[in-house]
């Protein structure tokens, strides 16, 4: 059995699992709750890309992988696909949604106003140090505005529709149950709409932002503004057995619709679990590029949807790390009888020309 | 008679993992793939709990056959305890409590990454391929789209080209392992990235191969009895590894496809890269009962 003994890949993987594990020590409710409180735009960003919204599981997800991204969205959509999917919501309509930031780029002011929301935008970046030094940071209070904003915002691009800017909307939109599914069937190539959509809502957020800032930067064809951009909560509207509509819960989600000015003023719009305004903006920026974009380049959504899928891309990446031995000696071997052939042929020619009377 | 005898007890997943719909959807897709051999199935490919490109595809295949009563084989380069194979297996037979093995012989369903055992398989068992890319004309059209028009206008003049380039600049075809097969006379398919040594064996076998690729969400069959081509020009006969006179260092047998081990000295021995077939062997040579089965290969050349 001397054979079998010096291999033993089963007891290599289980320690090389147990180091892992150890060194992240022992994971307790507590610990998920405060990393789920403490950094809800990762949790976001996590939801998204597993397309699967639990701040709870996510928060899991997070705590088992050590903050792994990859392994974390792995994980939580590997845990998602064994769900059955027992009801189907009604679609989130924009003006529905309770809106908590918008802003239009494209415009000074909008109907129904901009609203800056809960942003980084206009901080300066500086390191609380003091933290570190026994001052915990404590928030300054938020003073409320003399006039709350609406919960509810009309959209921008139903009112720039009415005025024949943005082109009319395609005849009804599928709804419910003939909505395709991206989760249970496979991505073909052109995609639907509703494939491609659901595609960038699942995508690597760095994945869209390298493509998409691409585009941004002059290898798109459409250079984006933002039309509208939101972060809001909505109703996850389901239907009772009974007949009865009920909210099943609020999920955080953002939309990003960007415009590039052609005939109409054509949009691109993306939209995705959780608050990630990143990915959104990079998302529809693709979308926005993608009617006239020439085969393979970035901008075509076979190139977009294929490389920033996070879970191929991340398996296909790690995936080198495998023994690739058998495939490497079958070139081997290809290389080295090409070698042999070609000094037996050197060597061949050069005996003919020693046979060649000298002049 | 109340809810409970009604329903099954409550469990984290399905059995075999995938739940009900993933499994209608594979086995859907798979007949489709036996009906029209070498031609790549699209399919959901569901998540597992493993990383992409770790034989993912595979994986579903296999979850989707296996029941209590099967026997399942896995390996990884030809061995069954490489880290994957072994990680592989242990999840299949967690999540169907199907029998584990790593006989060739015994096995009802061999999932396999780059190797097919040298045992010859039979019409009772299934080989299942992880493939990493499943589009033999990645190569010279990487657009999805493109390269599934040509496979419907059996347009392969391109792949064709390749070789040719090949034997013009090198003296040879150069194509290492998943050398491009005509399948059935009709669809050019990728065996996976087995060695050329494998390819044979997938020609008129008595087994059924499924070949799946999780990640590119492909799958493609061969069916047992159907031809299984290797591209060649009529006058440049195909070459396999040239491992029929290699000698295993370990077990002592010859004739078979071959691992290299680079030694200190510059040079370097072989091991067979069938860790199974070298144990027997070397059981064999112990005078351990170890029954070895007829192989593919016979004093190291192919024998039909």
């Amino acid at each position: 059995m001397a054979y079998v003994a010096t291999r033993g890949g089963e007891r290599a993987i289980d320690q090389a699992e147990r180091l892992f594990r150890e060194d992240l020590g022992t994971i307790d409710a507590e610990r998920v709750e405060t990393i789920r409180t403490a950094m809800p735009y990762l949790v976001d960003r996590v939801m998204g890309e597993a397309s699967f919204y639990s701040e709870e599981l996510a928060a899991l997800a997070l705590a088992q992988t050590g903050g792994e991204l990859s392994e974390a969205v792995l994980v939580l959509r590997a845990w998602r696909t064994t769900q059955p999917r027992i009801g189907i919501a009604a679609t989130v309509q924009q003006e529905q949604l309770l809106t908590q930031r918008r802003i239009s780029a494209a415009f000074k002011d909008i109907p129904g106003g901009q609203i800056l929301g809960p942003t980084l935008d206009y901080s300066h970046r500086v390191l609380a140090t003091d933290v570190l030094e026994g001052t915990p940071f404590v928030p300054p209070a938020v003073e409320p505005a003399d006039t709350a904003a609406p919960a509810q915002q009309p959209s921008l691009a139903a009112w720039q529709r009415q005025l024949g800017l943005v082109a009319p909307l395609p005849e009804a939109a599928a709804a419910g149950a003939e909505i395709p599914d991206l989760t249970r069937e496979p991505l073909l190539f052109p995609a639907s709409r509703a494939h491609r959509l659901q595609s960038l809502a699942r995508a690597e957020t760095g994945g869209v932002l390298a493509l998409g800032y691409a585009a941004m930067r002059g290898y798109g064809n459409a250079h984006p503004t933002v039309n509208e951009l939101r972060l809001a909560e909505a109703e996850v509207m389901v239907r009772h057995p009974s007949g009865t509509p009920f909210s099943a819960g609020r999920i955080r989600v953002s939309q990003a619709e960007v415009t590039a000015k052609r005939e109409y003023l054509d949009l691109g719009f993306a939209a995705t679990f959780g608050w990630n305004e990143i990915k959104v903006i990079a998302s529809a920026t693709l979308d926005l590029n993608s009617a006239a974009a020439p085969v393979g380049s970035p901008v075509h959504e076979e190139f977009y949807l294929y490389h920033t899928e996070s879970v191929e891309a991340s398996g296909f990446c790690i995936h080198f790390k495998l023994p690739h031995y058998v495939t490497f000696q079958s070139a081997l071997d290809a290389m080295r009888d090409a070698k042999a052939k070609k000094q037996t042929a050197a060597a061949n020619l050069v005996a003919e020309r020693e046979e060649e009377p000298v002049a | 008679m109340s809810l409970k005898t009604l329903t099954k007890p409550w469990a984290a997943t399905s059995y075999g993992f995938l739940d009900a719909s993933a499994k209608r959807e594979m086995r859907r897709k798979i007949l489709k793939a036996i009906a029209v051999p070498g031609c790549q199935m699209p399919y959901a490919s569901r998540e597992v709990p493993m990383a992409r490109g770790w034989g993912t595809g595979g994986l579903q295949v296999t979850l989707t056959l296996v029941n209590p009563r099967s026997v399942v084989k896995v390996i990884d380069q030809g061995a069954d305890d490489g880290v994957n194979a072994a990680s592989i297996r242990r999840f299949i037979s967690r999540v169907s409590q199907a029998e584990e093995t790593w006989d060739t012989l015994a096995a009802s369903i061999v999932q396999s990454r780059h190797r097919i055992p040298e045992e010859t398989m039979t019409k009772d068992q299934i080989l299942v391929l992880q493939v990493p890319n499943p589009e033999p004309l990645r190569g010279v059209e990487p657009n999805i789209s493109i390269a599934r028009q040509m496979h419907a206008d059996a347009d392969y003049g391109k792949l064709w080209l390749t070789l040719y380039e090949q034997l013009v600049k090198a003296g040879r075809i150069m194509q290492g392992a998943a050398y491009p097969s005509l399948v059935n006379g009709r669809h050019v398919m990728t065996p996976s990235p087995i060695p050329r040594w494998d390819v044979p064996k997938l020609n008129m076998a008595r087994h059924l191969t499924i070949l799946s690729a999780g990640r590119e969400k492909r799958l493609f069959a061969v069916p047992p009895h159907t031809r299984v081509e290797p591209l060649v020009f009529s006058d440049r006969p195909y070459l396999v590894e040239d491992h029929a006179r290699l000698v295993c260092e370990r077990s002592g047998i010859a004739g078979y496809f071959m691992n290299e081990i680079p030694q200190d000295d510059g040079s370097s021995t072989f091991e067979v890269s069938d860790s199974n077939l070298g144990i027997k062997a070397i059981r064999a040579s112990e005078g351990a009962p170890a029954e070895i089965g007829e192989t593919w290969y016979r004093n190291g050349k192919f024998a039909q």
